[in-house]
């Protein structure tokens, strides 16, 4: 296990090592040092002040110290700083995080309840009419647009609904900190939008998994045992139908960690996601490369932790 | 289906609801309530008699709608997207110096009134206007005495001194504007926080209540430039901490900073060391201000029509979905306003990429563009703005309606004229050219397309160019490198004045001075030495107020002749107010709401 | 209860059994034949497949027959609210879909001139997505060992990548003319590219899995053991094994294509306006408020790309049950 667990964290820091140099070729390298040294100065970088920042970046050195400098400052934590905004990448990354994880965390308890019950009790009564009516939903919610499908909330339960209600806002966020209640009440919509598009593949995904297993031997045996079938399908088949399941789970919440893009913009969310989108619109390179690299992160972590935890039920993985 | 039988009625009822509002604007029997105050002339044009009962509507373009001393209660404000800054040095947005006034008081300040005399200056933390030296190089202010933070601690002219020499630091406070560097003779102080040590000499403090500016040539709107930004607004230097002094400015204001989470919130209370008595132009009529950051545009329009939330702070009016709903619904109508929103939207024509290059070429688009659907790209006639014809706004001194290109006469495009301008020109089967456009603006978008489709109609090809509104003067139409290299000759944008006269609105626009590499306002590029002399002659500090406005008519003239601005609009907003709020009016200077005299009643 | 589906009675046999009365040979079907005859019988299959060639049809021809749709109906459109003058978004005989807000330009035919920039752009990515995914995927379950772990690697770094940031940031980086191509040319060209670039490790890992369980078969020993190289067993014996998965999983990546487009529409990255994209539709129905007062503005391209991408979901499902009935 322990030989199993250094390989695979080996393996994790030469995939972010790999992902630092794209988005180092990308940003850096790819416009050239003075676009690069101007779009950090900002909308109202007058030539000395790019000269200031060049100097800074390092732009007037070899290319290869240059990604040292930067690499350097991001093994310490630090993603940076923002000229445009005159303050440090990870002040603006510390206040959008909030959001996303408020975004995420609930969001996914919803995709995956739902999407593992609707799923289970597809696999269990299959052709049955829940079974039909979960599968269509699944479809439906896998074919519409995130943004639509938010909007379409918006128009609905804000929009129309709001004078009478009074309850439903459209957008925007309020930490938990402030108000938790109100923080509650500004993420319904957003939730339920990250948690439908996303549980659809929930719904396939356990009902396949769980077809699989019901065909087992195993299962067969419990049941020939004369096992009650509530506790077959509870005690033998969920248990290793869901591996596949946590484990998209898994991948699923590490990227969507690293700003969730189409719902936080279309509800406000200043997260992580609509700083970067913001930032792309202003061009504003230290927080795109910031978050960038964030993202990346938290997806090799999952990545991580997902295998690890497949180890972990399956005991077959660890000697490939 | 709700929803679809509402717009039907809607849509009855839309042709009516103009009507009341165009006739409305002669209307208003506002009172005035708050001393300094007077009802004037409104600047709404295009009335005519009045009739009906509907006499309310646009009370607070009139004169002062809901007129009250009622102390107490909490004003709330949302905007739909996060301020430059807060810090009065790093603010260049009009609505976050509006809201400025709250908190910080600079050495002078728009006088708090409706009608023209809204856009005087007044003292705020000084005792008068500045007295200029004869040679005019020289402006003296005196502050006030007895003026403290809202720690208790005493304001001196040092501060202000400060305030303005920090400013200087554009990696740090970055969005301000730069007429100080400009004006002063200091051109290479970096600020304080690079040079600890350093001393902005041209500006100098004979006595702590008295701060003189040493200009580097005649400057006669000087006045404005203390008192239209944030940048004299005192700073005591061991309260700053750079950029991150705008989470809690030493208020000199009448409210004061509580809270302020960045993107998020900021929540402001009673300043108890401000007196009403030093602060003539400002008003402590509430117990709390609260403004949200962030929130859904069309959000805070149905939190103000059903009474959650009192300003947008924005203050550039309410969206499509709201402005069906007031205009069509004669209570809300009665709580609106419509008037000019202080600035004007248009089409900068580049005089430096062929084959614009020759002034009847750019002629021709002036003529074929189609006014209506540009106006119509910008909300329509009540909510986009009037079709404009010049650079100047109506109501600023100078200002005369000529139209050159028949844009009121023919505003659907004036095709035949376009084709004799092309023939001039040389093209008479039209040419090609780029178009900029700030491609996350849905109104620009909208109106980039208008044109492309009228200039189709005279053989004018153009070709689409969307860029973020962030890098947009600052990397693209506003680098002239990048619109020559890439053959762009048409570039929408817009101005509101720094301050409202013929300076504010025109130099940055036609001076050929102004062309700057990067962060370029004279998009034209328009470098004509008649306009260059007249404004060289208006600096002249022996003239009188007449006689530069003047000058300003004769460069409005003279830059449209060149054709360097298609003017799309002089707009407009349409404005809700929920009935609570009280001391409402559309402050000229700002072309929305003046923040700093409102409260709440009951 | 009782369990209907029995996966143990797996592939090939019951399929043959069922047709047996209508088809008495039996002996000398392809996999692929086979597979076509179940499609054929699965009708929401087919309807999904019927609505892409009629959408492919409408792509072809449809802009011969509607309107000129960059042309402005101002008449049409109320000035004081810039939305359609009548009901439902000013659907006419006219206009049978409705005109613009703000232009009055005619719906239908902007959904119609609409359609081939989402084919094209949802069936492109997808090639390119396959050609790469299928090369890597083979090589990588083939020779196995060092060769996989760095694919594989690589296909984590891909899939690392918060892609639709990289998607924008691109996009919003590339300036109007390069690579010899300039305007909408070059924007679908650089979406193609873009979306059909980090699509490929999907496409790649569920190759690598098949090539991995079909290289321990005894064709593939039979192949080597007569002195096949590995490109002839890489592309001649492996490859025509691997068609109904590509095929399948094509089909299943083109829907969520279509959708990446119109998300990076929605940010305002997409294609420039005035081409008339369904995601650009949706977006500026979203983007200035007007679907609150003119709902049809965006019910109307919403529903174009929602049935589209159904359709293709529909078509894909009804394909990898015909592959493979265990999954139905």
């Amino acid at each position: 296990m322990t030989r199993f667990l250094i390989r695979r964290i080996g393996q994790a820091i030469l995939v972010l090592f790999a992902a630092s140099i794209a988005v180092f070729l990308l940003f850096f390298v790819g416009p050239g040092p003075d676009q690069v040294a101007r779009t950090f100065a900002g909308r109202l970088g007058t030539p000395q002040r790019i000269l200031e920042i060049k100097h800074a970046l390092h732009l007037d050195q070899p290319l290869y110290l240059q990604y040292l400098h930067w690499v350097g400052n991001l093994l310490q934590g630090n993603l940076g700083f923002d000229y445009y905004k005159g303050q440090s990448v990870n002040t603006v990354v510390g206040q959008a995080l909030p959001a996303t994880v408020s975004l995420v965390v609930g969001a996914a308890i919803l995709w995956i309840a739902y999407g593992v019950f609707s799923g289970v009790v597809s696999a269990v009564r299959s052709r049955s009419l829940l079974d039909r009516g979960f599968t269509t939903a699944a479809l439906f919610f896998y074919s519409m647009p995130t943004f639509v499908l938010g909007y379409t909330l918006i128009f609905i339960f804000a929009y129309e609904l709001y004078r009478v209600t009074k309850f439903f806002p459209f957008s925007s966020y309020v930490p938990i900190t402030t108000n938790p209640w109100q923080w509650f009440v500004h993420l319904i919509l957003p939730w339920l939008t990250l948690a439908m598009v996303t549980a659809a593949a929930y719904t396939r995904l356990t009902r396949t998994s769980m077809l699989d297993v019901l065909g087992e031997d195993y299962i067969r045996t419990a049941r020939s045992k004369g096992m009650p079938e509530q506790r077959v399908i509870r005690v033998h088949a969920l248990r290793s139908a869901l591996t596949p399941v946590v484990t998209l789970a898994g991948l699923d919440i590490g990227t969507a960690l690293g700003g969730v893009i189409i719902t936080e913009q279309v509800f406000g969310i200043p997260g992580l996601g609509w700083t970067i989108v913001q930032a792309i619109g202003q061009q504003d390179l230290p927080i795109i490369m910031g978050i960038a690299v964030l993202a990346a992160t938290f997806v090799v972590i999952a990545n991580v932790i997902v295998d690890i935890l497949y180890a972990v039920l399956d005991p077959r993985v660890r000697l490939n | 289906m709700t929803s679809m039988r509402r717009r039907k009625s809607l849509a009855i009822s839309a042709g009516a609801a103009v009507a009341a509002v165009l006739l409305a604007a002669c209307g208003g029997g506002a009172t005035s309530s708050t001393g300094a105050t007077s009802p004037t002339g409104g600047s709404t044009g295009g009335s005519t008699g009045g009739t009906t009962g509907n006499a309310v509507a646009n009370a607070g373009v009139t004169g002062i709608a809901n007129p009250s001393d009622h102390k107490g209660g909490t004003l709330t404000f949302a905007s739909s997207s996060t301020p430059d800054s807060l810090d009065g040095g790093n603010e260049y947005y009009a609505w976050t110096l509006n809201f400025n006034r709250l908190y910080e008081t600079p050495l002078l300040t728009y006088k708090s009134t409706t009608g023209g005399a809204g856009t005087q200056m007044v003292p705020g933390i000084a005792t008068a206007l500045g007295q200029v030296s004869p040679d005019g190089l020289t402006w003296t202010y005196h502050i006030k005495k007895g003026l403290k933070y809202e720690d208790g601690s005493a304001v001196t002219a040092g501060d202000v001194k400060y305030a303005v020499e920090r400013t200087y630091d554009r990696g740090v406070l970055a969005n301000g504007p730069s007429y100080f560097p400009q004006l002063l003779a200091d051109p290479t102080y970096k600020g304080p926080y690079k040079d600890p040590n350093g001393d902005l000499t041209s500006i100098t403090v004979p006595d702590p209540y008295t701060i003189q500016f040493h200009l580097v040539a005649p400057f006669p709107d000087f006045d404005y430039v203390v008192g239209a930004f944030g940048q004299t607004a005192p700073v005591p230097k061991a309260k700053d901490t750079g950029a991150k002094y705008e989470l809690h400015p030493m208020s000199t204001g009448p409210y004061m900073f509580q809270s302020y989470q960045v993107n998020k919130q900021a929540v402001l209370v009673k300043n108890p060391n401000w007196t009403q008595n030093e602060d003539t132009e400002a008003r402590q009529n509430v117990d709390k201000v609260i403004l949200t950051l962030n929130v859904n545009a069309d959000d805070i329009d149905n939190r103000l029509i059903s009474g959650d939330l009192d300003v947008d702070s924005a203050g550039s009016g309410v969206q499509a979905a709201a402005r069906a709903k007031v205009l069509g619904n004669p209570s809300l109508l009665r709580n609106s306003d419509n008037g000019f929103g202080n600035r004007e939207w248009f089409i900068y024509l580049d005089s430096k990429v062929a084959p614009l290059t020759n002034v009847a070429c750019r002629q021709a688009i002036e003529y074929a563009a189609n006014k209506t659907d540009l106006q119509t790209a910008y909300g329509g006639p009540v909510a986009g703005g009037d079709i404009a014809s010049t650079l100047l706004l109506p109501g600023m001194g100078g200002y005369s309606a000529f139209d050159l290109y028949n844009a009121k006469s023919q505003p659907t495009g004036d095709t035949t004229d376009a084709k004799k301008a092309l023939t001039t020109c040389g093209q008479p089967n039209g040419f090609t050219t780029g178009l900029a456009y700030r491609s996350d603006r849905p109104k620009e978008v909208a109106g980039a397309q208008a044109l492309q489709q009228a200039l189709k109609a005279v053989g004018i090809n153009v070709q689409l160019h969307g860029y973020p509104a962030g890098n947009y003067y600052g990397n693209f139409a506003g680098a002239p490198t990048f619109m020559h290299k890439n053959n762009i000759g048409i570039a929408f944008g817009g101005w509101a004045p720094d301050w409202p006269d013929g300076y504010g609105m025109m130099w940055a626009l036609t001076s050929g001075n102004s062309i700057v590499p990067t962060g370029n306002a004279n998009i034209g590029e328009l470098n004509d030495p008649a306009v260059n002399k007249l404004f060289k002659d208006v600096a002249n500090p022996k003239l009188t107020l007449d006689q530069r406005s003047a000058i300003y008519g004769q460069i409005d003239k003279l830059s449209m002749q060149q054709a360097v601005i298609l003017p799309e609009v002089y707009a407009k907003v349409l404005i809700y107010r929920p009935p609570t709020l009280t001391n409402v009016y559309i402050d000229p200077a700002w072309g929305m709401y003046n923040y700093a005299v409102l409260g709440k009643s009951s | 209860m009782t369990v209907s589906v029995d996966p143990a009675a797996g592939h090939l046999e019951p399929e043959a059994t069922a047709t047996a009365p209508g088809a008495p040979i039996i002996q000398g079907r392809s996999l692929g034949q086979i597979a076509w005859r179940r499609l054929r019988r699965d009708k929401v299959a087919m309807a999904g497949g019927t609505f892409i060639a009629f959408l492919v049809v409408v792509s072809i021809i449809g802009p011969y027959f509607v309107q000129d749709p960059t042309v402005y109906h101002s008449s049409l459109i109320d000035p004081t609210f810039s939305r359609p003058i009548g009901p439902w978004g000013g659907i006419s005989l006219a206009h049978p879909f409705g005109v613009e807000p703000i232009t009055g330009r005619d719906m239908l035919a902007r959904i119609v001139d609409g359609a081939p920039y989402s084919l094209l752009i949802g069936f492109l990515s997808t090639m390119l997505a396959v050609v790469i995914g299928v090369f890597f995927g083979i090589i990588a379950g083939y020779f196995g060992g060092w060769t996989d772990s760095v694919i594989a690697r690589a296909m984590d770094v891909f899939l690392a990548f918060p892609l639709l940031v990289f998607a924008i940031a691109l996009v919003g980086v590339i300036p109007n003319s390069a690579f010899g191509m300039s305007g909408n040319q070059l924007r679908v060209a650089l979406l193609v590219f873009v979306i059909g670039f980090f699509a490929w490790p999907y496409m790649g890992r569920i190759i690598r899995g098949q090539v991995l369980s079909l290289r321990e078969r005894e064709f593939v020993d039979a192949a080597r053991s007569i002195g096949a190289r590995g490109p002839y067993i890489l592309f001649r014996e492996l490859l025509p094994n691997l068609v109904g998965p590509i095929l399948v999983y094509a089909t299943l990546l083109i829907p969520t294509n279509i959708l990446f487009e119109a998300a990076l529409d929605y940010l305002g990255v997409g294609l420039i306006p005035p081409t008339p994209s369904w995601g650009q539709m949706l977006s500026s129905a979203v983007s200035n408020g007007f679907y609150y007062i003119d709902p049809m503005f965006m019910i109307i391209p919403g529903l174009a790309i929602f049935i589209t991408v159904m359709a293709f979901n529909l078509f894909g499902d009804g394909l990898r049950d015909a592959f493979d009935p265990r999954t139905r």
